[in-house]
């Protein structure tokens, strides 16, 4: 893939996977100078793409306590060693999330097992909470960077079951979300009151690229090349509105599939 | 206030001495970063009971204590093996059988219980997670199971608490209750022969873990001097007197990290997520790397040198440059 170096042509279908395209679609998410906080795999990848390409000034900031790292090999999880190398500080969770709830962060990459039409987003327990089919790997600071982040972006996988009419346990906040401890449910805007600053703004799957309209309801913004409207419809659990969809997601040049493979993950740790 | 010399012990004695069943324990590290595995394994060894783990997350670590059957409560916001395994499954298989009982929280609901342990202060406020099924009342689950009765004076009467903040405008506020374990157990990379503990790379929630609880038993890879340790005062964590147990145990968070000391070993961990996916194979597991192996040392040898020495970071990395990580 060298020789694709400098190229800015579209690839063509065969010359990229789902994953190259999220990466891809999620780095076009991140705007130049913003303060980004990123979780382990595919968020790792779009925000450094990002910043090899139309935001070199942004900076990553991982949970684990690492602000503004250049690692020279890709990490692997957001506390591996790597995350720190030529970092601006590198301290704990108690410093990073206290700069998220104060405001200092633009936008996050999370992801999550299920979601519904307000983004609300499970990563905690399939089934009956209390009794559940399958305990999943809980919050992390899912629902903290949700709730606090002016931005939010959701990587995911497209299927029916997971994006539902109501998700089995609310772990992230999204739109519409429910005001404890009476339990009514309320608008984001509402439930945050003075601390209020945004939410959820994409959700990116393998087979299209959500928005939210102003009432915090999701609606189709474009489906990735080889889906359709109604094959997003066929694995969404939900009334979807399609109405504004601007058809086809942008696919990675030929440049960024050799960011991808040759600079960013060349040992093939979430790309392979 | 004891000197160096009595607080230096081996890890059976340190378990011995400062584990007892049902107390309340939390840990150094980031779910498979620098958790404290040789002491595990050897609580693991002398079948500690009803244990009562209080986390900012967990990882391979908590997977190998429930496995095992020594924890009754887990308080935490995450349980997972990152790139090798991205759930806790021994966790989820007793969460379904009613092994064990889980009360969900978020990072900073953790971070803050702990901080506001290590701060000495009842709770802390924060806005993180309001909106989401973590406040659910209905979800309380030591609630439900009759555990905030006041009974055990570290679990709280309430799962969170509400306020209106009455200096700057009335915006209501979560409180989240202090968090004061019986134990820490630490994997650092240094401490002084006094105690004096030093952290290289991220501190995570070191800091708040270890300050937050009554006793805390530090694992090194190397103790030195104290007055070595001391020259750099700037570069040190924790102060020798909150140091109860000195323990020395080269490579003793392996199969997790240890930033300038050795890499995350990617291949161990994701085979003991495989064979966590049934009691039996955690029990055929637990058996062949703990109960068959007399120590930690054992444990290694059994590793062997090239394995080892193939995690083994470079120094002016800080990582393993020859660890293979992913599919080239």
């Amino acid at each position: 893939m060298l020789q694709w170096k400098e190229n800015y042509e579209i690839a063509k279908p065969e010359d990229y996977k789902t994953i190259d395209l999220l990466a891809v679609a999620g780095a076009r998410e991140v705007s130049d100078m913003e303060v980004v906080f990123a979780g382990t795999g595919l968020p790792m990848l779009a925000v450094t793409m990002a910043q090899h390409t139309g935001a070199p000034g942004a900076s990553i900031i991982y949970e684990a306590g690492s602000m503004d790292g250049r690692p020279a090999h890709l990490p692997a999880s957001v506390g591996d060693a790597r995350c720190e190398h030529k970092a601006s500080v590198a301290s704990g969770l108690f410093d990073v999330f206290n700069q998220l709830q104060k405001g200092s962060m633009d936008m996050a990459f999370l992801g999550g097992a299920e979601i519904d039409r307000y983004g609300n987003v499970n990563t905690t327990a399939i089934g009956d909470y209390l009794n559940p089919t399958m305990r999943l790997a809980g919050s992390g600071g899912n629902s903290d960077i949700n709730s606090l982040c002016p931005r939010t972006v959701f990587i995911m996988v497209q299927e029916k079951r997971r994006f539902k009419e109501n998700v089995d346990y609310i772990t992230s906040p999204g739109w519409r979300v429910k005001d404890w401890p009476s339990g009514k449910w309320v608008s984001r805007q509402k439930a945050y009151g003075s601390m209020y600053r945004g939410g959820p703004s994409a959700v990116i799957t393998n087979m299209a690229v959500f928005r939210f309209d102003e009432n915090g309801i999701m609606y189709l913004d474009t489906f990735h090349p080889g889906a359709d409207i109604e094959k997003v419809k066929e694995n969404v659990g939900f009334d979807l509105n399609t109405a504004w969809c601007r058809g086809e997601t942008a696919p990675p040049t030929y440049h960024e599939l050799y960011l991808l493979y040759n600079v960013i993950d060349p040992e093939g740790i979430f790309i392979a | 206030m004891s000197t160096g010399k009595d607080k230096l012990m081996t890890v059976p004695e340190a378990v011995s001495k400062f584990v007892r069943d049902g107390d309340m324990l939390t840990f150094s590290g980031f779910t498979i970063w620098r958790r404290p595995m040789a002491v595990v394994y050897e609580i693991v060894r002398q079948q500690k009971k009803d244990l009562h783990l209080v986390e900012v997350n967990s990882g391979t670590h908590g997977e190998v204590l429930i496995g095992a059957g020594c924890v009754k409560i887990w308080e935490s916001s995450f349980m997972g093996h990152e790139l090798y395994g991205k759930i806790g499954a021994n966790l989820s298989r007793k969460v379904s059988n009613d092994e064990i009982l889980v009360e969900d929280y978020s990072h900073v609901h953790m971070v803050y219980r702990l901080a506001a342990g290590a701060m000495g202060v009842p709770f802390l406020p924060t806005y993180c997670a309001l909106g989401t099924d973590i406040l659910n009342p209905e979800y309380d689950v030591l609630g439900r199971a009759g555990f905030r009765d006041g009974s055990n004076p570290r679990i709280p009467a309430q799962k969170f608490g509400y306020q209106e903040d009455k200096f700057y405008g009335g915006q209501k506020v979560l409180n989240v209750p202090a968090a004061s374990p019986n134990v820490c157990i630490a994997h650092v990379q240094q401490v002084g022969d006094e105690g004096t503990v030093k952290v290289k790379g991220q501190r995570y929630t070191d800091s708040e873990a270890m300050k937050a609880a009554d006793k805390l038993v530090v694992v090194a890879e190397e103790i030195v001097p104290e007055e070595v340790i001391r020259q750099e005062p700037n570069d040190n964590l924790i102060p020798h007197y909150l140091v109860d147990a000195i323990v020395e145990q080269p490579w003793g968070a392996h199969p997790t990290g240890c930033f300038g000391c050795y890499e995350v070993d990617g291949e161990f961990i994701r085979d003991f997520y495989s064979k966590t996916k049934t009691q039996e194979g955690f029990d055929a597991w637990a058996e062949e790397w703990i109960t068959k192996v007399s120590d930690f040392n054992e444990y290694l040898n059994k590793l062997g040198f090239n394995h080892l020495d193939n995690l083994r970071v470079n120094t002016a990395m800080n990582y393993s440059l020859r660890v293979k990580r992913g599919a080239k």
